[in-house]
């Protein structure tokens, strides 16, 4: 039936009745819009996925750690870092784990502490020339812990004494690896993609 | 003697109306047959589960998760960082509801269902097709028996979002603008570029109310006197409404399904260095292009149809399916192909164009059919351009 043969109080009710969907509609798609313009996420999710401003999204992840064990991030010792792997990892692989993204982070469990505590880990740089180098820097619950210059294929082991002020009382160690010269696999790939290092070991000793 | 012109009338629309059905009817036929030549050249599995199972590649996967599973909430499980969020939820829960009924494994259920969608969508094709047989047999044969018909056969977007599509614009046709608002909010919530379809709902007004003699300047008033109008506009991206609401109460996020395209990898940058950087990676040995190149070539080809599609006059359908190459092409190349195949105007446009000539149109139909078994061979292989 065309429009204009509706009878009039009919038309009239259909007409207000169309204007009032339509104004519900379009108020319900506002309101939708300003709850999507505020989420409503925790600090980790606005920073890796909103404000892009981690490539390592954090994550639940705690590893047990025994002190003075040496764990091996290559594929032997896969099930045991696994836990301690929180983010920023691909792999492992047999020449180690690889980083990826700008930055990496490990967290274990310890007991409490009486002694400061040395770190020994065993890593080896991603190089593609004219990047022969890899500029790591690693901190400890927030703390800067020590800084280095990879360079060369071959794994090397770096010791370093984690700062008094990284301990405290915790009994969770977070240990981050910011990396500064990190290569992209193309120019145009996103920078969760960079690769840095590979982790070979890892090791805890009280001192 | 009228009574015998109108029984003939009546037999010739009855055996039109037969044919219109039996033409893709045969293709699904046909094209199931290669499509599964294909795989059991690859496969040492038989039968029509390993089938089904052997052409759900790539996207596939997220979608049976979903139907599946539903949506995760966060922080993600299996400390992932990748979600499912980036995939729209029609389908899937269309695939859902129906498995509900029909208790079998989701990816016979989809791809059952796939087929009939683009068996619809050839249907729904014949009015926009201008009635041209030999268009509609070309552009049949190209859904279900074509080189990229197990797209358009697994459980992918591309089935339903080119029903829907066709829906639409079946629609504006016929100037019924809430159907059109409806399909269209039933196709944004199919893929986030079908939002985009409301503009030609608006175009498409503008046109019938310049065609009724009416000044451009008037438009905004005449179409806030009409509500059904209004209706029609409001309720077209109502789907990716109903999504955002959905991501902001279960992850905190309603554009959770952009953000997460960070965990896919993808960054925005400028269309035209994409393609021109797909283009660049030529091949290291032979001659065919690279992955790449195929990709960068459809989106080219992509924006050249929508051009033509300018040039004829079909302005909605145009910006329409401009809009759904650059948007994703603002990322990158990724899945090129497969976003241009599934833009039902621009394969209508180029089933109309190979059929001016009878010889060019038997040429595309054997091309189509024959290209069937080596593309299938190629995504169940796994070759990136096709992904």
């Amino acid at each position: 039936m065309p429009w204009s043969d509706v009878p009039d109080p009919y038309r009239r009710a259909a007409w207000l009745g169309g204007y009032a969907l339509a104004a519900v509609l379009a108020g319900s798609e506002i309101v939708i819009l300003a709850l999507a313009l505020n989420p409503n996420v925790n600090a980790d999710y606005r920073a890796f996925y909103i404000d892009r401003t981690t490539t390592c999204l954090n994550r639940d992840a705690t590893g047990s750690y025994t002190l003075g064990q040496t764990v091996s991030f290559r594929s032997d010792g896969a099930k045991r870092a696994a836990s301690m792997k929180v983010c920023g990892w691909s792999g492992s692989a047999g020449d180690g784990t690889h980083s990826l993204g700008e930055t990496s982070r490990l967290r274990v469990k310890i007991p409490p502490l009486r002694d400061s505590l040395m770190a020994t880990l065993q890593m080896a740089a991603v190089i593609r020339p004219p990047q022969i180098t890899q500029r790591v820097v690693i901190s400890v619950n927030g703390v800067r812990a020590h800084a280095v210059t990879l360079s060369g294929k071959e794994p090397r082991t770096i010791s370093f004494v984690i700062p008094p002020a990284a301990l405290g009382n915790v009994d969770t160690l977070e240990i981050a690896f910011d990396y500064l010269d990190g290569i992209p696999p193309t120019p145009a790939a996103s920078n969760i993609y960079k690769r840095s290092i590979k982790l070979v070991s890892f090791r805890l000793d009280a001192i | 003697m009228a009574l015998e012109a109108v029984v003939r009338a009546n037999a010739g629309g009855r055996l039109t109306v037969v044919t219109i059905a039996a033409v893709p009817l045969l293709f699904v036929i046909s094209g199931l047959a290669i499509r599964y030549a294909a795989f059991a050249s690859v496969s040492e599995e038989t039968g029509f589960a390993a089938y089904a199972r052997a052409l759900c590649r790539w996207d596939c996967a997220w979608y049976i998760g979903i139907s599946e599973q539903g949506y995760e909430r966060f922080p993600i499980p299996n400390h992932s960082n990748v979600g499912r969020w980036g995939f729209f939820p029609l389908y899937p829960m269309l695939v859902a509801a129906i498995r509900s009924v029909f208790p079998f494994p989701t990816i016979l259920v989809a791809t059952f269902i796939s087929i009939a969608c683009s068996y619809a969508a050839c249907l729904v094709a014949w009015p926009l097709l201008e009635k041209n047989m030999r268009a509609y047999v070309l552009y049949c044969a190209f859904l279900l028996s074509g080189p990229f018909s197990f797209h358009f056969s697994t459980f992918l977007s591309e089935p339903l979002f080119v029903l829907l599509t066709s829906c639409v614009f079946l629609a504006l046709k016929r100037s019924s603008y809430l159907a059109a608002g409806v399909s269209s909010a039933l196709l944004s919530a199919t893929r986030l570029v079908g939002v985009f379809v409301v503009f030609a709902t608006v175009i498409q007004m503008f046109s019938e109310h310049r065609r009724q003699g009416a000044s451009a300047l008037s438009f905004p008033r005449w179409l806030l006197g009409r509500p059904d109008l209004l209706v029609a506009v409001l309720i077209s991206p109502a789907g990716l409404f109903a999504y955002i609401l959905f991501l902001y109460l279960t992850v905190g996020d309603g554009f959770a399904f952009l953000h997460i395209q960070r965990a896919f990898g993808r960054v925005a940058g400028n269309p035209l260095v994409f393609l021109w950087d797909g283009l660049s990676v030529v091949p290291k040995t032979g001659w065919l292009p690279t992955a790449p190149q195929w990709s960068a070539l459809a989106a080219i080809t992509g924006l050249a149809l929508s051009a033509v599609l300018a040039v004829r006059r079909q302005y909605g359908a145009a910006l329409f399916c401009a809009l759904c190459i650059i948007l994703p092409l603002i990322t990158n190349l990724a899945s090129m192909v497969r976003y241009v195949i599934g833009l039902a105007p621009l394969m209508m446009l180029l089933a109309m164009l190979l059929s001016a000539s009878k010889l060019i149109w038997l040429a595309a139909l054997v091309l189509f059919l024959g290209a069937c078994y080596f593309m299938t061979v190629a995504w169940i292989g796994g070759y990136l351009a096709l992904v």
